[in-house]
Parts: structure tokens; C-alpha cells; sequence
């Protein structure tokens, strides 16, 4: 009886266990992170995202969601899923993306569906970035529009047609030491503002 | 023991064990599925390869950056060192060895604007042990596994600097010592 009661308690746990892997992976699910979480205005990164440093689920993770990403010396990397009142990111409805100078060399925002590739459409407006907010705004105080549709009004746009739920990543290159040294204080991490909801896709 | 206990104590050894297993196994294995697709799809050992312009309709890999020019070399260094030369690029750019374990092991800045930016990068990567007699400027990058993945990053956010991305590869090695 005892053999029985440990094979299957055996069997029980090495299924758990490989569940756990996969969903902290995000192989099921979106995925887990734990250790050297930095939070910035609802942005999160891992500053030991592609090092030999990360943690097992970190690792398994980026390999999984950002395979070939580099070091924090050479590009941090921010994901965000929410809006700023805590929503989930939803392609039926309209954001705006506010942000001001970025501690790096150069930076983009780009939208990817919950499955970490580009959304499918033709639109030929998948990101922002610094060029944009060079020829488009102002570089230390830009904004964008995400929305399925592009908007009228000549805004710089970034298109979640055909995205269901996405999130944003903020990549910043090259980025400076005060950002590494200490992000919260240093990083003027975009705001995202709903504009509206229309009817779900 | 008593019965539960013996239960209990054989689930928590056997969540443990399959858990770090599978997490420490499956970078390696991404990696590897990773390779072997870019394989299967004709891509050469030991050649530049130009990816096409990132859209949706192009992509292979997750989160690739669309304002990004990428070329790729996929390496096996277990008959040798391999060396690779690349020219340097006027805006943001970088030459980045991954190895089997999808760790990000070297990144050299591409970026011509830099005051150090040597002109062309030049890199030997090495399985640990190797010998390498590499000449100065040359940086030496050492890897545990035979399998790496050499990567450029380009800033090339329109069709005419991917074009000019695309004209450096010719130019450009990844072969072995």
C-alpha cells in the first residue's frame, strides 16, 4: 500500500511539476517571472534578461518570449499588458501612449499579440520610435495612437488590428548607466491612456 | 512512515525534480528547435544570412523588431575556432553571440558614431579549451557548447536602409579559422 500511496504521489508530482515548467515558461499561459522583477509605472523588465545570471524560470521564460534578446549593457527590454487604469490591452479598443526623453541611445515601442509575434495585419505600422518622435513631436514630450484603424486626425499610429489582447514592448538601446543604476528614478516610463472602446472584434 | 506522509513526500520530490529538469532543459531546446528550423528552411553553417524586412507576413522568431535589420550566422565551432568580421553602420547597430543555452554571451556595438567603433568588428569564437591566437583588436568570445548563433542588429526602419544593411553582408565573414 505504501508503494502504491508513493507512485502515485511520484506520478502526481512529476505531472505538477512539468506543468509548472511549461506555464512558467509561458508555454501555457503568459508566463512567470520571479527574482529581479523591476517595476516602473506599470512597465516591468529583468535586468538579467539573456545573462547566464537569470533565473531558471527567467531563462526558460525569455527563451520562450524573447528568444535572442541582449544583455541590459547593450538593450533593456520593458513589457506592459495593462492600461493605466489596470485594463487588460484589447484591440477593441483605442490607447494613447504618452512618454517623454528615454535614457538610451535609441528606443521603440512595439505591439505584439499574446503569443509574442506581430499582430497579422498589412497596416505597415507595428512600432514606434525615435525617429518618429523626432520627425513627428517632440522627442522629450511625444505621444501615439494605438488603435485598429488609423485615425484621422495625423497622430503617429501604431496599429492592433488583428492583435486580440497584446502588450507593448519598450526596447532602449544602449540604454545609460543611471537606468541600470536605477530605473525607477531614471526611466519616464510611458503612460497609456484608454480613449475608447468600440464594438469587439 | 505513515501512508499520507509517504504521498506527500514522494509529490514534492517528484515536482521538484521534473520542474528544474524541464526549465534548465528547455532553453537548450528552444534553441536547438530554433537552429533546426532556420535549417531546415536552407540557411547555411558558417554564412551571413540576411533575414527578410520584419513584418508579420516574414517573422520566424517571437518579438522581432520591425525598425531592425538582421542578419544571422549559425555557428558550430567543433572542428575549430570561427571567425567573423562585419562592418560597423552609421546609426545603432550590433554584432551579438548567443550561445547553446540562448545566453547572450558577447555583444560589440556596430555603431560607426562611437568614438572606439573599430571600422570593421572582428570576433573569434572558440569552444573552451581551443587553442586561439587571435591579433589585437580581435575579441575572443568562448563558448561550452560547439553550437553558437551570431546575430547583427541594424537600425534600418525604411526599405532604403535595409537595402544598405542588406549590401554589407557580401562583405561581411563568419567562417572558420
Amino acid at each position: 500500500m505504501k508503494l502504491v500511496s508513493g507512485l502515485v504521489g511520484l506520478l502526481l508530482g512529476a505531472a505538477l511539476g512539468l506543468g509548472a515548467a511549461a506555464a512558467a515558461a509561458g508555454i501555457v499561459g503568459s508566463g512567470a517571472r520571479l527574482g529581479s522583477a523591476i517595476y516602473v509605472n506599470g512597465w516591468t523588465s529583468d535586468w538579467t534578461i539573456g545573462s547566464e545570471a537569470a533565473n531558471p524560470w527567467t531563462r526558460a521564460s525569455v527563451a520562450r518570449h524573447g528568444l535572442l534578446a541582449l544583455t541590459k549593457e547593450e538593450a533593456v527590454y520593458f513589457a506592459r499588458n495593462t492600461d493605466d487604469a489596470g485594463e487588460r490591452l484589447s484591440e477593441g479598443c483605442d490607447y494613447r501612449v504618452r512618454g517623454g526623453a528615454m535614457p538610451a541611445q535609441w528606443w521603440s515601442v512595439t505591439l505584439y499579440n499574446s503569443e509574442s509575434y506581430l499582430p497579422d495585419n498589412t497596416d505597415n505600422a507595428l512600432s514606434y520610435d525615435l525617429t518618429d518622435a523626432a520627425t513627428g513631436s517632440d522627442p522629450a514630450n511625444w505621444f501615439f495612437d494605438i488603435s485598429p484603424v488609423s485615425s484621422a486626425s495625423g497622430n503617429g499610429w501604431v496599429s492592433s488590428r488583428g492583435a486580440g489582447d497584446f502588450d507593448l514592448t519598450l526596447r532602449l538601446y544602449k540604454p545609460k548607466a543611471d537606468l541600470i543604476a536605477d530605473p525607477e528614478r531614471t526611466l519616464q516610463a510611458p503612460s497609456i491612456e484608454k480613449l475608447g472602446c468600440g464594438e469587439a472584434p | 512512515m505513515r501512508l499520507p506522509l509517504v504521498g506527500l513526500t514522494t509529490f514534492v520530490i517528484g515536482f521538484a525534480a521534473v520542474h528544474f529538469i524541464a526549465l534548465n532543459a528547455l532553453p537548450g531546446y528552444i534553441m536547438s528547435t530554433a537552429r533546426d528550423r532556420l535549417a531546415a528552411g536552407g540557411i547555411e553553417t558558417h554564412t551571413w544570412n540576411m533575414s527578410p524586412r520584419v513584418t508579420p507576413q516574414t517573422q520566424t522568431i517571437v518579438r522581432p523588431s520591425p525598425d531592425l535589420a538582421y542578419s544571422l550566422c549559425l555557428i558550430d565551432v567543433s572542428a575549430g575556432p570561427v571567425e567573423l568580421a562585419v562592418p560597423t553602420w552609421p546609426e545603432y547597430g550590433s554584432l551579438s553571440i548567443f550561445d547553446a543555452y540562448t545566453d547572450n554571451i558577447y555583444a560589440g556595438s556596430l555603431d560607426a558614431r562611437q568614438p572606439d567603433a573599430p571600422g570593421i568588428r572582428r570576433i573569434i569564437v572558440a569552444l573552451a579549451g581551443q587553442a586561439v591566437e587571435a591579433e589585437d583588436g580581435v575579441d575572443v568570445v568562448t563558448v561550452k557548447k560547439p553550437e553558437a548563433l551570431a546575430l547583427i542588429r541594424r537600425l534600418a526602419p525604411s526599405q532604403g536602409l535595409y537595402d544598405a544593411a542588406a549590401a554589407l553582408v557580401p562583405v561581411s565573414t563568419c567562417e572558420p579559422v
